[in-house]
């Protein structure tokens, strides 16, 4: 009986399961073997010894985990005070907030990028405020430097964090910190002690998503950075329809497909020993 | 199940109509084809090439031409490597094109078949039909101070004001030596090393690296930039630009013809070239954008006033040299590499 069942559910799943194998899967491991093939030769390791030799572009891929993690904990400083002032308000101010935090989801990546050169711009609402109210003589460069691609991508990327987030602050029972405070816990040591660890989870597991999704920007690297901050996407770029060197591109995207999986593991093994304990 | 059916039926019905109404179109050519597909760069370009080539092609022909964009390099390279042979026509820069040739991703023009009008001789390559010649060159922000040399443009003590750059090295390294007092002439095999010492000198006045062609005018207009490195279309003609041709590049994209393609979609492809070498569609095609085409008789059908504009009329093509795309087929890979160690610097 449960065999037969479990037969009929792969029926259902089956047009999905050949969608993901033929036009997801099957690319990867096509991309995986080209970094190991060259034409008219066969099997080689050269654009691997390639990328060793010339460790440039290496060095663009530890720049992107650089400003990944930079990114990264702009969104966390942002992210969970948002969380935490939204977890309080009533209601409707929380359907509202919630909104306004989905909000960007809904407009183009590309119009919200454009948007910040309006905004942070030399001649931009923030740098003409600044210098109106005296603050500044010159316009501060907020744009077209690591600054400028923190502040697009943290933008991108906050409902990612917030949202996993909000809904574990909302799940914590209240009891749980009127009992700590009854046994005379003081705010922060309720914070500290009840109400952080039980966020944790769902903070790492927002950051992790948001630091994946960091290494894979494009548009708001191309847009806000000016040329000046070299990520990985942009290089592969130029690799892959530029140069165009497919096999070195392959075998960049391998190292950075590796390092994601390792960072992912480590993850999963922190949040097994934590649950654990 | 029945609604889906019809509504299939419907459609197979109307897109089988449609070859039929481009054959009676079509009058009384013999053509075998209908419709040929390109790929092209985009934007005024691909319109100039609507304007000024394609729509008397097809008025000739019956021909339809379907234009897609943009054209990069890893575009053709797809399009090869997965055996289609549907596209024939792809639109490259020189040194794209001799990139494409040493891949083996396009096959040698026909040019008995294109047959075509006088032509200068850079524009008639072996692999390419050099259609359209744009310069890169200085410009600057209406009110500057306008530089007259690359010397005066790198010089941002007596030239105050942020640059911004192509993010492509074949322009940026060769704009950065002319800086240093070498001409034109002695550009060849390009001193790499010597032009990134230059560009390091002023990297900290060098706000942007634009990829696309549009950001520099761009950037210039908002104030963000007064110095710029740009394509002369996009600034030319401008009042809120000055622009200097003096020391500029001049350059040309050629349309070439896709490996594997089919032997009667070019044979449409050379006539579509042959429209390319009439000057009077030239002419067309250069009201569309200031760029120009490969006929040494164009400067006499282009409008008096607007000549300064073009980058082939005679007073900008003699302060202008040309792009050397052979040795940057033969260099580029590996000055990409010092390109990105730089980029790295920043």
């Amino acid at each position: 009986m449960t065999s037969s069942n479990r037969f009929e559910g792969f029926g259902f799943i089956a047009p999905l399961l050949v969608l993901m194998l033929v036009a997801f899967n099957a690319p990867i491991v096509y991309m995986l073997g080209l970094a190991f093939w060259e034409k008219g030769r066969g099997f080689t390791l050269e654009h691997y010894a390639g990328l060793l030799e010339a460790p440039v572009y290496l060095r663009v891929l530890g720049n992107t985990m650089r400003v990944a993690l930079v990114a990264t904990l702009a969104n966390v400083i942002i992210g969970y005070p948002l969380a935490l002032w939204m977890r309080g308000l009533g209601s409707r101010a929380r359907m509202i907030a919630l909104a306004l935090v989905v909000l960007p989801f809904w407009v183009s990546i590309l119009v919200r990028t454009y948007a910040w050169i309006v905004v942070l711009g030399n001649g931009g609402l923030v740098n003409r405020a600044l210098q109106w109210s005296g603050l500044t003589d010159a316009p501060v460069s907020f744009l077209y430097n690591e600054l400028g691609v923190t502040i697009g991508m943290a933008n991108v990327l906050l409902p990612f964090l917030v949202l996993p987030l909000f809904a574990a602050m909302i799940r914590i029972d209240d009891r749980l910190l009127q009992a700590a405070a009854s046994l005379g816990a003081s705010p922060t040591t309720i914070f500290w002690k009840v109400f952080f660890p039980l966020t944790l989870p769902a903070l790492a597991a927002g950051t992790l998503l948001v630091f994946i999704l960091c290494l894979g920007f494009y548009i708001t690297p191309a847009i806000l950075g000016g040329g000046r901050v070299p990520m990985i996407s942009n290089l592969l770029d130029t690799l892959i329809n530029q140069i165009p060197r497919w096999e070195t591109a392959a075998a960049i995207s391998t190292v950075l497909l590796i390092v994601t999986l390792a960072i992912f593991a480590a993850y999963r093994r922190l949040d097994r020993k934590a649950s654990a304990s | 199940m029945k609604p889906s059916m019809k509504r299939r039926t419907f459609v197979g019905a109307a897109a089988a109509s449609l070859p039929a109404v481009s054959i009676l179109g079509a009058g009384s050519a013999r053509a075998q084809v209908k419709e040929i597909r390109m790929i092209e760069a985009g934007g005024k370009s691909g319109e100039s090439v609507e304007v000024g080539y394609i729509e008397p092609f097809t008025k000739k022909t019956g021909i339809k031409v379907i234009r897609e964009s943009p054209n990069p390099l890893g575009k053709l390279r797809a399009l090869v490597e997965s055996g289609q042979t549907s596209t024939v026509l792809m639109e490259l820069g020189s040194g794209g094109m001799l990139q494409a040739r040493n891949l083996k991703l396009i096959e040698p023009i026909d040019w008995v078949a294109v047959a075509p009008q006088p032509m200068f001789p850079e524009a008639k390559h072996e692999y390419g039909f050099g259609y359209q010649y744009f310069s890169t060159i200085m410009a600057w922000r209406a009110g500057a101070k306008a530089p007259k040399t690359w010397a005066d443009f790198f010089n941002t003590k007596d030239f105050p004001g942020k640059r911004c750059l192509p993010d492509y090295p074949n322009y940026a390294i060769s704009f950065a030596l002319l800086a240093t007092g070498i001409t034109p002439d002695k550009l060849f095999p390009l001193d790499v090393d010597t032009a990134f010492k230059k560009l390091n000198e002023i990297k900290k006045d060098i706000a942007v690296w634009w990829k696309a062609g549009a950001q520099a005018p761009q950037l210039m207009k908002d104030n963000e930039v007064q110095y710029a490195i740009c394509w002369s279309g996009r600034v030319v003609g401008d009042p809120a630009f000055g622009v200097n041709f003096a020391g500029g590049m001049a350059d040309l994209s050629y349309f070439t013809i896709v490996k594997n393609s089919k032997a009667e979609d070019r044979a449409a492809a050379y006539k579509l070239m042959h429209e390319m070498s009439i000057a009077a569609n030239q002419a067309k095609a250069a009201t569309v954008v200031s760029y120009t085409g490969p006929s040494p008789e164009l400067d006499a059908l282009l409008p008096k006033d607007k000549l300064a504009e073009y980058p082939t009329s005679k007073q900008n093509k003699d302060v202008q040299w040309v792009e050397n795309a052979e040795w940057w087929a033969a260099n580029g890979e590996a000055v990409n590499k010092k390109w990105e160690a730089f980029k790295l610097s920043l």
